[in-house]
């Protein structure tokens, strides 16, 4: 089902739609951070508490209710792979057989991925379902001067130096990444990734897409809704003519599907050029690099207390694991079994 | 400074297309004038259109000679967007032109590309929603506004650009009668008010002659007449070409000394030149119960899309076998609501709906589509092959009719709708009239009992309305019931006897069509305007015309009545 954008006037719609950006950026790198299942419960609790806040709770869970499933045989798989060599036994999965042996570390591990999947998974619900995407294009459309500057470089440096920084203890920490051997090697992949982490970080929140991919993206956005009604009133004329669109047969299903295309892809072709000449005719090609904007993007009090606490979360996640604190619950476990 | 258009020796061909759509043409329009285009279907009026913004020769590809220019500026030099600040266009289909999520987003579009500062954005966008009444929808998403609103919001859009000229391609096609109305005052209205030039492409003569100052016919690429309203009218028609209103064919034939533009005006005129009498015999006539085993049953039928809002309630409607019914009401009534019941596409949420005996709750529309015929507004979303005899085999085929019998069927289908030369040709090439036919041609192929056809008549030339509705009118003498959605109630009352009045989802009329055109406050609070030639009746009406009196065949035998005895004095 598709995610579309639901009117209201809650805290979160009211936010600028960088913020939310950002708090999905920061989000998911939070879940990367954190690996204790109960911290990581507890920032799942609180982004659905703020969603539930936002947006119907039907409309909400209906859409998480199918991802449970895909999430818990990631857990699953966790758990039942996740056996380092020391690991604390638990049971065998097939008793008898002795097969697959399942261990705290493997079980702690699993409930804290399905929350960490969660969570990032909710975050970008929360941020499509509460943002027009309009507003999402166009805060991230380049408005303005498109040179780059020494100032531009220094932020993209300041950027990926505090990324390195914060995936220093992961990389640590964690075993070696099976398919890079060589720690040369990784190293640098991890100082790439984060050059070009902060590249793009940068050129979102200060300059932003040139404006004609940013109206591209826009005018993506408005076409979608259109084209799924366009659809159903496609299928509506077929069944009307005898067409059974459901058959139960799957070669005439397949059929069924084929006699569909050529209608949407005409409707496609149609509706593209239409658009290239509704959008011809009110001049876009006027002069694209002057084009202003009628809305405004300006943070609010809102805006900052919201970043500030994500970034709080993310810092104190790190801090967490330089103190070699991260896994708290496992820790808290075998603490009681001794 | 000003900006007149000026066409130097212009001829266009479109590429692959062997014919010129436009041939040398030679044209100048003042700043300031309001120009009316018409033609027929394929005359190259929309080429002409898109020649002034720059579209062609810079988006549709071909072949341009000659030079248009919008004051200083050449049209082959300048670019679209350049040329958009100067020329605000509106074409026929207003859903295909907007392109944002809600109206002050679109009304902004225009000015951001334009590069105007956000203030006088925000402005101009207060005085384009006040000019087009749209004031109050700001939040609103465009798809989601009736036909009549969508085009006000493109019009408002345009209109916030500050062009100097207006080009509008047949703005009102899409419109109920009363959208048309109001969209056309609006356009006069802006351009007027900022006495800026327009242009405005129309079939639509009744409602656009009274306002315009000058006439340009178009045939086959060619001007064909250009001049003073009343000039270019007192020249007469030119067939298959220009047929003038029927008040203005009446006046030609009664030889009142000014062309009238309206039926007030023709009453006066007739009235100076002639003295009435009164007809002596004021015959009602009634239109007659139509007798048959009912084919279709409505029974307490009520429906929603949303749990707020019930868009059909407690329907009740029986339609006899051979019947013919045209079902009216304003842009959003649920007239297709209804329908789509007939055929199962939608379900009653209560009540229950029976055709030819079938509980359309329980039978799925594809079994239902044996006895159902039903053509869609829009033929594009109906055609599901490549080449127009696939198209005519699909229905067959899906309904396992014997093979031996397509050939006959096919033909005898094409033949109803006059595409048989047609056959071998590809969808692709087809104009929108003829995709319609096609429409209508496949579903012919299945034999229906009940055919149900939704607004047949949209962006149609008159002639091939005309064409249709003798198509119409002749299945039906066949013997097919005949529902039929339209917003041409002049056609309606000329070849259907009964009619079905929709109002926020109830029927507030059923009955002969004849007797509701009386019933003046009906038609009004439904937004159905008279035809003009029963207008031009109710203005006779002491002298005993009717007042549900239609077509031109019939008023002219009234007139004749009332005139002749003044002759034989």
């Amino acid at each position: 089902m598709a995610i579309e954008y639901q009117k209201g006037n809650s805290l979160l719609h009211n936010l600028d739609a960088r913020t939310k950006l950002l708090m999905f950026i920061g989000i998911t790198m939070a879940a990367v951070i954190i690996m204790d299942p109960i911290l990581m419960g507890i920032l799942f609790l609180l982004i659905y508490w703020l969603g539930t806040k936002a947006i119907d709770r039907q409309l909400l869970n209906q859409n998480l209710r199918v991802l449970v499933v895909i999430f818990l045989t990631f857990s699953l798989f966790q758990i039942i792979f996740f056996t380092p060599k020391d690991a604390h036994f638990l049971f065998y999965l097939v008793p008898f057989k002795q097969w697959i042996p399942v261990t705290i570390e493997g079980l702690i591990r699993g409930v804290a991925v399905f929350f960490r999947f969660f969570s990032v998974v909710l975050s970008v619900h929360l941020m499509l379902y509460s943002t027009p995407p309009v507003e999402l294009a166009l805060t991230i459309t380049e408005k303005g001067k498109r040179k780059f500057s020494a100032t531009d470089i220094l932020t993209i440096l300041v950027i990926a130096g505090v990324l390195i920084v914060a995936t220093l203890p992961l990389v640590i920490n964690s075993e070696p990444i099976t398919w890079l051997p060589n720690p040369l090697y990784q190293t640098l992949f991890m100082l790439v990734s984060c050059l070009v982490l902060a590249f793009v970080v940068q050129r979102v929140t200060s300059h932003g897409l040139p404006p004609e991919m940013g109206l591209a993206l826009t005018l993506g956005f408005s076409t979608v809704g259109l084209l799924t009604k366009q659809t159903q009133k496609i299928t509506d004329a077929q069944k009307a003519r005898g067409y059974d669109v459901k058959p139960k047969n799957l070669v005439r299903r397949v059929q069924v599907l084929t006699a569909l295309l050529i209608p949407i892809f005409l409707a496609t072709l149609e509706r593209s050029q239409d658009i290239s000449i509704a959008i011809l005719s009110r001049g876009f090609d006027y002069n694209i690099s002057k084009r202003t904007f009628r809305r405004e993007f300006k943070f609010q009090k809102f805006d900052y207390i919201f970043i500030a606490g994500v970034l709080t979360i993310i810092l104190a996640g790190m801090l967490l694991n330089h103190f070699q604190l991260g896994n708290l619950t496992e820790q808290f476990i075998f603490n009681l079994m001794k | 400074m000003t900006y007149p258009i000026e066409f130097k020796n212009v001829s266009f061909s479109y590429t692959g297309s062997q014919s010129l759509a436009l041939s040398e043409i030679n044209l100048t329009i003042a700043p300031g004038e309001i120009v009316l285009i018409t033609g027929p279907a394929g005359s190259g009026k929309t080429t002409l259109c898109s020649c002034i913004n720059g579209l062609i020769p810079h988006f549709h590809e071909g072949q341009l000679s000659g030079d248009v220019t919008i004051g200083p500026f050449n049209t082959r030099k300048a670019r679209v967007g350049g040329l958009a600040s100067l020329v605000g266009m509106v074409f026929q289909d207003p859903e295909s032109q907007l392109v944002t999520n809600s109206v002050l987003d679109e009304v902004a579009f225009g000015p951001e590309n334009l590069g105007i500062a956000r203030e006088e954005i925000n402005q101009r966008i207060q005085s384009a929603l006040e000019a087009t009444r749209l004031t109050g929808y700001e939040e609103r998403e465009p798809h989601n506004l009736s036909g009549g609103e969508q085009q006000a919001c493109v019009i408002a859009a345009t209109h916030a650009m500050h062009p100097e000229i207006y080009v509008m391609d047949e703005p009102l096609a899409n419109l109920d009668p009363a959208g048309r109305a109001y969209i056309f005052n609006l356009v006069v209205q802006v351009a007027r008010q900022r006495g800026k030039t327009l242009v405005i492409v129309e079939h639509a003569l009744e409602e656009t002659l009274p306002l315009v100052e000058r006439i340009i016919i178009m045939d086959e690429g060619h001007i064909v007449r250009d001049g003073p309203t009343q000039e270019v009218l007192a020249q007469g028609d030119i067939p298959h070409v220009f047929k003038r209103p029927d008040v203005m064919r009446l006046a030609n034939l009664y030889q009142l000394p000014e062309m009238p533009l309206t039926p007030g005006q023709f009453h006066q005129a007739l009235r100076k030149k002639y003295s009435l009498h009164s007809l002596s015999n004021k015959t009602y006539q009634n239109g007659h119960v139509h007798d048959g085993e009912a084919v279709i049953e409505f029974k307490n039928v009520s429906f929603s899309y949303t749990q707020e809002k019930e868009t059909l309630h407690d329907v009740n409607l029986n339609i006899k076998s051979g019947e013919m019914v045209a079902i009216l009401g304003r842009n959003g009534s649920g007239k297709t609501t209804l329908v789509r019941h007939i055929i199962g596409l939608q379900q009653p949420s209560q009540g229950s709906v029976h055709v030819i005996g079938k509980d359309v709750a329980v039978t799925p529309t594809h079994m239902l589509a044996r006895d159902v015929g039903f053509c869609f507004q829009n033929p594009n979303h109906q055609i599901v092959s490549f080449t127009v005899k696939d198209e005519m085999t699909f229905g067959l085929k899906t309904h396992n009719v014997d093979p031996s019998e397509f050939d006959s069927r096919i033909r005898e289908a094409l033949e109803i709708v006059d595409l048989s030369d047609k056959i071998d040709w590809e969808v692709f090439d087809l104009g929108k009239g003829q995709k319609q036919r096609l429409a209508l041609a496949s579903v012919l192929t299945l034999k229906p009992k009940i055919l149900v056809i939704d607004e047949p008549t949209t962006g149609q030339d008159p002639e091939m309305i005309d064409e249709i509705f003798a198509i119409i009118k002749r299945l039906n003498e066949m013997g097919t019931t005949i529902l039929l959605i339209t917003h041409r109630i002049d056609y309606a009352a000329l070849f259907t006897k009964r009619a079905v009045v929709l109002q926020y989802g109830r029927i507030s009329y059923d009955g002969p069509i004849r007797k509701l055109l009386l019933d003046h406050e009906l038609m009004r609070s439904n937004s159905l305007d008279l035809p003009e030639l029963t207008k031009l009746a109710v203005e006779l009406s002491d002298l005993g015309v009717p007042g549900w009196a239609v077509g031109y065949d019939e008023m002219k035998s009234y007139l004749d009545q009332i005139v002749e005895v003044q002759h034989g004095n």
